[in-house]
């Protein structure tokens, strides 16, 4: 669709309305981009069809900027969702979509990120089936904020548990860590690094649908460490499950100038958000396979093995440093604070 | 006829009293018994009404040397005859209430004796008596008896069971009794376990060998590994620096004698005292003032100042005997882990470090780094850099009402915890940084043996309020678990109480000035607090002033690195940036200045701050260097050439800014280094004396990291005069170590409540 064509510059608080330019924008840009037959029964909701066990998901997407390096807000939407649903061992079908716009957003950038969910979801095989949109007064939003909910067919070999996890259990990782967090917090901040740090937003449904199909129930857990980063993901596992979880630093997989980035702005990479990455706890006699079949694909090409669940310090993340000696790994407790005396 | 029972509690047991009593006992014709129970040592005593009073007497005066006693009570009771006097075993421990008992450094007759060929324990190198050995290194539970320590694995040889039994005998009832037939035995490997020698005659020799041929020897010492070298040689000692992972920081040296120490160094009486305690810690000495020394540049680096200490062990004094000549003498450990204990343990993580490793088959229980102390130049004040072994885990305060059991937490960087289950306050030695694994692990045991000992679990559980405290986080765990109380006390409160608490200051009537000083501290408003002044008086503590907020950058990263506080102190512009920040970084450090929601009143980062734009360090290797480098410019001062830099409290601020200009305006003036850092911590002294008599307070306490600086000590020491009166930390270090105390004491006083 052009964008020029649509006839207001910026949302206003009438598209909220409800009436007539509510349906504008509505017909003007919704529907028309998705166009499907679901979404064109035009019903207050959505009647589909799904098979066996369903997996479902909500994620509310608040992100500034909302056009970031390796995005935007409504590719977020999309494989935010999308992963969490695969997390569950399912296969996404179905997505539904809301926003909340802030008076005064560019028509041409809410376009733009309506035609990226589009291309998003078609890329992660989902549909959008039902959806909403409300306009908010000039303040009372950031631009806009999106929430998705996804809706999923649990495959059938999944046995996604954590109560299946035991002492000997392989963590792996899919790929480089902290992607995401750098590429905003550089971009919000104004921060300029050598070259630019990408968000690795991404959809990992794909590659986790082959590894149950592959592995079934070898796989036990499946988790995207989003907020908090890798850290605070590790120490749920270990508190909620009460295993000991040991990993190696110089097994973490970071790109190099992310690392460089963190260590100037004093950040641990293990906190730093992710949006493309999981964390598979599996069956240790499946290692190398599991870590072959990733890095076939895309989204695992940096696939490793971090750690294993042990029996030592319960309840606790334990890392080995890379200069000997080991560490606690805790999860993130609201913002970073020097502790240093 | 008459028969009392005595109760003598304070550090009674482990220290000879029992034989000590029952000699008095012998020498006075009183019959009855000796025993340790949970309160110290009870004592039953018939005589004529004459004879058990002057026996009381005695007791109290001419009590053992290394016993403190602290209570004690007679009453008559009445009693069938007693034939005899004897000792007679330990009731059963539970409501302990005594002191526990330190680490004793080795006497001068068990010295004499293992130097001494015609002795039985000539070269035995774990002999030791009541008067010397070690006690809460060994103990597992108390009261202080042989078969609860870990030596009771080793049976006593007839020779020994003698000696035990015999009134007469310098070891009777000497719990620690163990000699070269029966005791612990010691064996020299390489660090492929290959068996060098296990002849105590001859192990030292060989050992004195192998150090001269740059070997670095793990030594196995009765409360922990430490790792020697021949601090005469500069390859060895830089070999020793690379596979520590440890650039810079300061090695501690071992000198065989004190004698030998005064041919290298000139050290004044103060500081011999210190060395030769029985607690032998590591002394700091400033080395200034020298003879020719031996001791290679690599030892510490860039320092005036040097520690050193003296043969604490008879395994050491043996070692001793043998050199002539300084060694390395650091703690066995991998940085920043703790220090080891366990021979398998440090086998497997010394291995790439030591050559060989001298390993005996006494357990450890409880493993302690050195104690480090140092007297400042000009007015002998004395500060504890760390309280370990020799000190630990006694604690000597004031008496104060304690219905409720509680343990405190304390900080993170510098940890240990603080328990009080009766009557006493028992304080863990040094745990180190609970970032590592190894140190939160023993974190942990020190908790539980706490509670083991005293076999109670707090009522009250006390922590900072920094939420990501490992420590806050473990507290938090540990009330959940056994359903105590929890409470979070404010860092800099903690710091101030533990002053007030040493110095029985919480019923003062007068006001006193807290000055608490530090790097970081989580403040009440959500700031990282470090340049506080309180005013303490009938309960109440309050904050009254503090360093301008300026902005904290990068996380845990500004405290490693000076430079960043000079960032956020100086107009990045000034062209002394542009040396210390590459055109990126000061982009970035720009921009995050500019954004920066998170303040601090640190002076910590004033110091680091001043010695960075000195370009004396703009970014440490180890804990404290700018500030101990900044510290070591100084030679000598003379106040009346000192400027303050600001009449900061002019207009009720107390600004960094300010300082940092002044000292600018004074580099720009060709002024030289250290008359410059004498101006800044002249500035310093002056403005706590400012704030005194701005707010109309004589006393003056002062806590935190900053006051081991000892010019700073020395200078407002003598700005004070008698005019004011001065605090210090006395039996703490003025650092982290002392917020557990601090917490406790906080809370049992109803601080602010
Ligand atoms: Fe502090
Ligand atoms: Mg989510
Ligand atoms: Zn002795
Ligand atoms: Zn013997």
């Amino acid at each position: 669709m052009d964008k020029k064509q649509y006839k207001f510059d910026k949302i206003n608080l009438g598209h909220g309305s409800g009436g007539i330019m509510t349906r504008e924008l509505l017909d003007g840009i919704i529907f028309k981009t998705f166009d499907n037959p679901y979404l064109n029964q035009k019903h207050d909701g959505s009647i589909v069809k799904i098979k066996g066990e369903v997996a479902i998901s909500t994620d509310s997407f608040v992100v500034s900027p909302i056009f970031f390096k390796g995005g935007n807000i409504g590719e977020l939407a999309v494989n935010g969702t999308v992963n969490d649903v695969a997390m569950c061992g399912a296969i996404p079908k179905y997505l539904s979509l809301a926003f909340i716009v802030e008076e005064g957003l560019g028509a041409n950038e809410f376009i733009e990120i309506v035609e990226t969910i589009k291309v998003t979801s078609d890329k992660c095989g989902v549909k959008i089936i039902t959806g909403d949109t409300k306009v908010v007064e000039r303040g009372k939003g950031d631009k806009i904020f999106i929430n998705t909910t996804g809706f999923g067919e649990v495959h059938p070999k999944a046995e996604i548990s954590s109560d299946r996890i035991k002492e000997g259990d392989k963590i792996i990782v899919s790929g480089y860590i902290a992607q995401h967090g750098m590429a905003i917090m550089s971009q919000r901040e104004g921060l300029e690094f050598e070259s630019t740090i990408e968000s690795d937003t991404t959809n990992l449904n794909f590659i986790i649908e082959s590894l149950l199909n592959n592995f079934g129930n070898k796989i036990k857990l499946l988790r995207d460490p989003t907020r908090g980063g890798l850290a605070s993901t590790l120490s749920e596992i270990a508190t909620d499950t009460n295993n000991g979880i040991l990993i190696h630093e110089n097994k973490i997989p970071l790109e190099r100038q992310v690392a460089a980035a963190c260590e100037i702005l004093g950040l641990d990479p293990l906190y730093v958000a992710n949006e493309g990455v999981f964390v598979a706890i599996i069956d240790k006699d499946v290692e190398t396979e599991v870590i072959d079949l990733m890095k076939k694909d895309s989204k695992g090409l940096n696939a490793i093995c971090i750690g294993q669940i042990t029996n030592d310090h319960r309840g606790k993340v334990v890392m080995q440093s890379g200069i000997g000696g080991k560490r606690i790994v805790t999860p993130l407790i609201g913002e970073h604070l020097p502790r240093i005396c | 006829m008459q028969t009392v029972k005595i109760v003598i509690s304070g550090q009674v047991q482990g220290v000879g009293f029992r034989p000590f009593v029952f000699n008095l006992a012998e020498m006075l014709d009183v019959n009855g018994t000796v025993s340790n129970n949970e309160e110290g040592v009870i004592i039953f005593a018939q005589a004529s009404k004459e004879i058990v009073d002057s026996f009381y007497k005695a007791l109290l005066k001419e009590a053992p040397i290394l016993s403190k006693i602290d209570k004690h009570y007679i009453t008559e009771v009445n009693h069938k005859k007693f034939k005899d006097f004897k000792i007679i075993p330990s009731e059963n421990a539970s409501g302990l209430n005594l002191q526990l008992t330190p680490d004793f450094g080795i006497c001068d007759k068990c010295k004499n004796e293992i130097n001494d060929p015609k002795n039985a324990r000539y070269n035995y190198p774990f002999t030791t008596c009541v008067h010397c050995g070690p006690r809460w290194a060994i103990t597992k539970t108390f009261p202080f008896e042989r078969h609860h320590t870990s030596i009771d694995e080793f049976k006593m040889c007839q020779a020994c069971e003698n000696e035990y039994s015999d009134p007469r005998n310098r070891r009777f009832h000497s719990q620690t009794n163990s000699c070269g037939e029966c005791g612990i035995q010691l064996k020299l490997i390489d660090n492929e376990s290959e068996l060098v020698s296990t002849n105590n005659a001859l192990i030292f020799n060989t050992i004195h060998r192998l150090l001269i041929e740059e070997s670095i020897i793990a030594i196995k010492n009765t409360s922990g590994f430490l790792l020697c070298c021949d601090a005469r040689n500069d390859n060895v000692v830089r070999k020793l620096r690379q596979k520590k992972n440890r650039p810079e920081k300061p090695f501690a040296l071992l000198y065989p004698s004190v004698e030998k120490l005064k041919t290298h160094f000139s050290i004044n009486l103060d500081i011999e005292k210190e060395l030769t305690a029985v607690e032998r810690p590591i002394v700091i000495i400033p080395t200034s003032i020298k003879n020719k020394t031996p001791i290679a540049s690599s030892v510490a680096p860039g320092l005036n100042q040097l520690g050193v200490m003296l043969p604490n062990s008879p395994l050491l004094q043996l070692l001793a005997n043998e050199i002539d000549f300084p060694i390395v003498a650091t703690s066995g450990n991998i940085s920043g882990s703790p220090v080891l204990s366990d021979n398998l343990e440090a086998l497997e993580l010394l291995g790439s470090i030591a050559d060989y490793f001298l390993l005996h088959n006494l357990k450890i229980e409880h493993p302690q780094d050195d104690s480090v102390i140092k007297v400042s130049n000009n007015s002998n004040e004395r500060v504890l850099f760390r309280r370990s072994r020799g000190f630990a885990p006694n604690y000597y305060a004031p008496k104060i009402e304690n219905k409720k059991n509680v343990m405190a937490m304390g900080a993170h960087l510098k940890s240990t915890i603080s328990y009080m289950p009766n009557d006493y306050i028992y304080i863990s030695q040094y745990l180190g940084h609970l970032d590592n694994y190894g140190v939160y692990e023993r974190f942990g045991k020190e908790s539980s043996s706490f509670m083991n000992i005293f076999q109670q679990k707090p009522a009250v559980v006390l922590v900072d309020k920094h939420p990501s405290y490992q420590s806050t986080l473990f507290g938090k765990e540990l009330a959940e678990s056994i359903g105590a109380e929890f409470q979070e006390i404010q860092h800099h409160k903690a710091h101030f109480a533990s002053i007030l608490a040493e110095h029985s200051l919480f019923t003062s009537p007068k006001e006193i000035l807290g000055v608490v000083w530090d790097g970081t501290g989580f403040g009440n408003d959500h700031q990282i607090w470090g340049g506080e002044f309180f005013k303490y008086h009938n309960g109440k503590m309050q904050r009254i002033a503090h360093f301008d907020y300026y902005d904290w950058l990068a996380g845990d990263k500004m405290a490693k690195e000076p430079r960043l506080s000079l960032f956020s102190l100086v107009d990045e512009v000034a062209s002394i940036m542009t040396k210390k920040f590459n055109p990126k970084e000061t982009k970035i450090y720009k921009e995050l200045k500019k954004k920066n929601k998170l303040k601090t009143s640190s002076v910590g980062r004033l110091f680091d701050a001043v010695a960075s734009l000195l370009d004396i360090c703009d970014i440490n290797t180890y804990e404290g260097e700018a500030a101990i480098k900044l510290e070591n410019h100084v030679l000598g001062y003379d106040l009346k050439k000192c400027n303050s830099y600001a009449s900061v409290f002019g207009n009720d601020h107390l600004s960094a800014n300010a300082i940092i200009n002044g000292v600018q305006s004074d580099i720009d003036s060709g002024i030289e280094k250290p008359q410059i850092i004498c101006n800044f911590l002249f500035t310093l002294a002056k403005l706590i004396i400012d704030v005194a008599n701005h707010n109309g307070i004589k006393s003056i306490a002062c806590s935190g990291g900053v006051f081991q600086n000892t010019v700073l000590l020395d200078m407002l020491k003598e700005i004070a005069g008698n005019e004011y009166e001065l605090f210090f930390n006395r039996n703490l270090s003025p650092n982290d170590e002392n917020i557990s105390l601090g917490q406790i004491m906080y809370y049992l006083n109803g601080v602010d409540s």
